[in-house]
């Protein structure tokens, strides 16, 4: 078996942001197995793109790969959106099932309800406000970081987390009071 | 402080990209006003729902296995050019987790403190970034140096030798306060064509035992002593035009 040190890192680096890499394929995918296979191509094209690397943040370096390798995939995707996977949890079967705001109202205050709520109105969020924020609260990588993971200026990192987090802000708050009127 | 600035700035504080002088002016400013710490408090709150509530997708066992599967299998082994690359991102990447998600790609090794010295290239990589993503990386905007000078002698117990080289073409644009470890330091910031530099004059309490230039994220970071003071020099530009101004800038302070 041939080992060269470029590959070794790159395989340290996979395995060692494995969970990371997943978690972002699931925010931006929505499915388990597409997340995987996702990842799966990041790993292979990493592998053989070390030219790419140019210096800087090694894990933004990989999660930007992983991110391009999901955008490829969704782009695939919404060309033949009849074939949405709807995987066995409920948070991704509801998202194809009409929304009114006075589902549940007994469980509102259940916490996996609230958890639930959060899932929904992240995976309704556009994709370039819900990848920031995964990278930014979930992930915990600075602004700098985050520039490199989506190859934009780091006013554009910026402005897309403020948006995204309003606009989640007000989801979850349209979500959260039963009877809110709408659209304001 | 404004509402208008704060609430702009609000946003980066949370993050905890502002560097630290213009942290405590913010917090001077939330201190006082009720809107911002609701604003502030809002943030918190959707983040802790993010942390707490939203999943955080653990890699499937499978997807693992599968990556270590592919990793075993023999690959053709590549040119020699690519080796070296990668043998500086793995020393990077190595860094990076003893960092603490810095990549740090410092070659002063043999320094008795090395932790010590990388504890300040952090700090001073850390000053430079926050700067830049600050609204402005300037606390007093001026071109003279007689302006600078003594704005510092008003605001901080050392009032820094201060130069311009804008007939090199590293023009003087201003100065901020900014923290290495706890200590205020005086930073004096230049331009050189679109590159902005941090000139960080260093207490003589941690003067910096190395002196290879270091490089991080793109970023490189030089010592020289400037009118007899010892100072670090943070910027992106490429590592032989600031290795150009140290010279330019040790030349003249021996030329005194």
């Amino acid at each position: 078996m041939i080992s060269t040190p470029s590959r070794t890192v790159v395989d340290e680096l996979a395995l060692r942001h494995l969970d990371a890499a997943y978690n972002l394929g699931r925010w931006l995918l929505g499915s388990e197995q597409d997340a995987a296979d996702a990842v799966h191509d990041a790993y292979l094209r990493a592998a053989r793109a070390c030219d790419t690397y140019a210096g800087g943040n090694a894990r933004a370096w990989w999660l930007a790969i992983v991110r391009n390798c999901c955008l490829a995939r969704l782009a695939v995707r919404s060309k033949d959106t009849r074939n949405v996977a709807i995987d066995g949890d409920p948070a991704a079967a509801e998202r194809w099932l009409p929304h009114t705001g006075a589902d549940d109202i007994e469980e509102r205050l259940d916490s996996s309800r609230r958890t639930q709520q959060i899932d929904v109105q992240l995976q309704r969020l556009p994709v370039v406000y819900r990848e920031v924020l995964i990278l930014r609260e979930i992930e915990e990588l600075s602004y700098r970081e985050i520039a490199d993971v989506l190859e934009t200026p780091m006013g554009t990192v910026m402005s897309r987390l403020a948006r995204g987090r309003a606009l989640l802000q007000k989801a979850l708050t349209e979500d959260g009071t039963t009877g809110a009127p709408h659209g304001l | 402080m404004d509402c208008k600035t704060a609430s702009d700035l609000l946003p980066l504080y949370f993050d905890g990209e502002l560097d630290r002088a213009t942290s405590r002016e913010f917090e001077a400013h939330l201190d006082e006003c009720a809107s911002c710490q609701a604003a502030l408090i809002e943030l918190d709150a959707l983040r802790q729902s993010l942390r707490h509530e939203a999943a955080r997708y653990k890699a499937p066992q499978a997807l693992r296995t599968r990556i270590e599967r592919a990793a075993a299998a023999p690959v053709a082994a590549r040119a020699l050019q690519n080796r070296v690359r990668w043998l500086a991102l793995a020393a990077s990447w190595v860094l990076a987790f003893v960092a603490g998600g810095f990549t740090l790609e410092a070659w002063n090794h043999g320094s008795a403190s090395v932790s010590e010295e990388s504890q300040l290239t952090r700090d001073l990589f850390a000053s430079h970034w926050r700067a830049l993503a600050a609204a402005a990386p300037i606390d007093v905007v001026s071109t003279d140096q007689h302006t600078v000078k003594p704005w510092f002698a008003g605001r901080i117990a050392v009032s820094p030798t201060v130069r311009d080289y804008a007939d090199q073409g590293y023009a003087l644009i201003g100065g901020r306060i900014d923290y290495v470890g706890s200590e205020r330091v005086p930073v004096l910031v230049y331009r050189h064509g679109k590159h902005l530099i941090d000139v960080f004059v260093l207490p003589p309490a941690v003067v910096p035992a190395g002196t290879a230039p270091v490089r991080q994220q793109g970023y490189v970071l030089e010592r020289a002593s400037m009118g007899g003071q010892a100072v670090a020099m943070v910027s992106d530009m490429d590592e032989t035009e600031l290795t150009r101004f140290r010279d330019l800038v040790d030349a003249s302070s021996r030329g005194e």
